[in-house]
């Protein structure tokens, strides 16, 4: 355990002082500079405005973070091999990538809240109000994070990191694409097409389940049955995917 | 407690490059051990299967068949890890880190007390002598400096059994000795050092026994001093005056001084050249030896590890 939280420390601290979180000084400066053109175009709405531009913001840094840093993070311990030293050393394979991940989470969690923070506080200068639904939606894209991380870690084990860029991207597209994939199992009626439509979208994770945005811009109330299977659906999933990546990273010669 | 600090057995390893590529079969059931207490150099040319022997033993590739023993534990046992000090070949390191971070990061790994982990990277730093660039950045440091960050990492834990990955490799004279005085250090504190190199002289001057890996096998074990002496090549004959004019046994090599001389004959024409001189009247006064160098001995294990 000491172990794997001495790798997420070291892990978090790379990114760091990597400079990681200038990402989010540019997320703050484009809330600024959004606003103010935003607040002198739209009449009226100026809150909702900001709620939906900061919270596709947060999304999109967020994952930038998660899909960027998660594969070149793990395969620069591999292919920079100071990964040899580490494993050299009683700490399990498992222990290691799960160090390797949690630092990412974390890096990913920290940007995030900043984000966050940085959008309440600015529809709170617009609207006069604290939204704390902000913060709720923020947590979800938090949870739809942690699962494009686990993919992100388990095809840094699987390919080269270009590689593992590229799917983890096409796995987050996808994923938020994925209810079209189910309307498309209602379209086909014959052959053997339909279980294998149905088949890829129960494989794929489908991310649009922790949007919660248009709820939270505007105020709609939400099941608290719907939040609950969304948070057991992402930990689940997550939990499966790392599995996936500690077993093929325990059987994987580090040459 | 076993004797045997470290146990390799009938160790295979082939590895599958891919689709439409041959496999290539690195290791062909390569075994040997290592007594507790000494300096065992492993030697070997590039591609002879001692790197991926080495990478076994520290748990980084799994081979396809064979064992390897720690201090007689399965090398993947938590308690056996605990017990190895392991270096890689080449510095890898991170270059966000100053070099004492580097060294607490890696003694948290080891699951040091934390009342003891400053003590120890402290005496690590000193070992290596690299104290006074402790709160550098590792990214400013010299290719030996790395190096020795890299054997204090290995010596962080105390362990018993020092594995090192050509731990002298581009590094200068200096340099070098002041990695042999660490390992011979270490051997005086009872440590077992087990490492590769390609630098002969280093491996003669401080190796207790030596094996000689080519083709993926062991080829030769055994103190180098033996080793060597399985192989001689000549010998020197010395004797009182002058050479006999015409010496029927062919030479190599001769001088004559002004009081005595010496000829110089395959080790097959030993015994008819002694008879010879001795027939010829000639007062004999020294025989010895001309063994080969490790150096032309591991040529002839190559050369026939690769037929």
């Amino acid at each position: 355990m000491r172990a794997m939280l001495a790798i997420a420390r070291n892990t978090l601290r790379e990114a760091l002082r990597d400079r990681v979180l200038y990402l989010f000084l540019g997320f703050a400066v484009l809330m600024l500079v959004s606003s103010k053109i935003f607040g002198l175009l739209t009449v009226g709405d100026e809150g909702k405005v900001i709620k939906d531009l900061g919270l596709a913001g947060v999304q999109f840094f967020s994952m930038l973070i998660a899909v960027m840093m998660s594969v070149l993070l793990v395969s620069r311990e591999v292919d920079g091999r100071t990964v040899y030293n580490i494993l050299a050393k009683p700490v399990r394979r498992w222990q290691f990538l799960l160090g390797k991940y949690l630092g990412l989470l974390a890096t990913v969690a920290l940007n995030l809240t900043l984000m966050a923070l940085v959008l309440v506080t600015m529809v709170r200068l617009y609207s006069g109000e604290w939204d704390m639904g902000l913060l709720f939606a923020s947590a979800m894209i938090l949870l739809e994070m942690a699962l494009v991380t686990a993919f992100a870690t388990l095809f840094a084990v699987l390919t080269r990191p270009m590689l593992g860029t590229v799917f983890t991207l096409a796995v987050y597209i996808i994923g938020h694409v994925a209810e079209n994939i189910w309307l498309l199992t209602q379209q086909i009626t014959v052959g053997v097409t339909k279980p294998i439509v149905a088949a890829i979208y129960y494989l794929l994770p489908n991310l649009e389940r922790f949007n919660f945005k248009t709820e939270v811009v505007h105020d709609l109330s939400i099941p608290h049955a719907e939040i609950g299977v969304t948070v057991v659906y992402g930990l689940a999933y997550t939990a499966l995917v790392l599995v996936l990546a500690c077993v093929r990273f325990s059987h994987k010669d580090l040459t | 407690m076993s004797n045997v600090a470290l146990r390799v057995d009938d160790l295979k390893k082939t590895f599958d490059p891919g689709l439409m590529k041959a496999k290539v079969e690195v290791l062909k059931g390569l075994s040997f051990e290592v007594q507790r207490g000494i300096i065992f150099g492993f030697l070997g040319p590039n591609g002879a299967g001692k790197t991926t022997t080495i990478k076994a033993i520290a748990g980084l590739i799994w081979p396809d068949a064979g064992s390897i023993e720690i201090c007689g534990l399965p090398h993947t046992d938590e308690a056996a890890k605990r017990r190895i000090g392991f270096m890689a070949e080449n510095p890898y390191f991170y270059p966000y880190l100053t070099g004492r971070e580097f060294l607490e990061f890696h003694a948290e790994l080891l699951a040091l007390a934390s009342d003891v982990v400053s003590s120890r990277v402290s005496q690590a730093l000193e070992k290596v002598s690299m104290s006074d660039h402790a709160d550098r950045l590792m990214r400013t440091y010299s290719k030996g400096m790395l190096q020795r960050m890299s054997l204090a990492q290995a010596l962080l834990g105390e362990p018993e059994l020092l594995i090192l990955d050509e731990p002298m490799s581009g590094l200068d004279p200096l340099g070098r000795r002041d990695v042999r005085d660490i390992i011979l250090g270490e051997k005086e504190r009872g440590t077992t050092v087990f490492f590769s190199s390609h630098i002969i002289p280093d491996v003669e001057t401080i190796c207790d026994r030596v094996a000689i890996v080519a083709d993926g096998r062991v080829q030769a074990v055994g103190e180098v001093r033996d080793l060597v002496a399985q192989e001689v090549e000549a010998y020197e004959v010395a004797f009182v005056g002058t050479a006999p004019s015409t010496l029927n046994t062919p030479v190599l090599a001769g001088h004559t001084g002004s009081d005595a001389s010496w000829v110089r004959v395959a080790a097959g024409h030993r015994d008819q050249l002694i008879r010879e001189l001795v027939d010829d009247g000639v007062r004999i006064v020294g025989l010895s030896p001309v063994r080969s160098s490790l150096e032309e001995f591991l040529m002839v294990h190559y050369q026939g590890g690769a037929s």
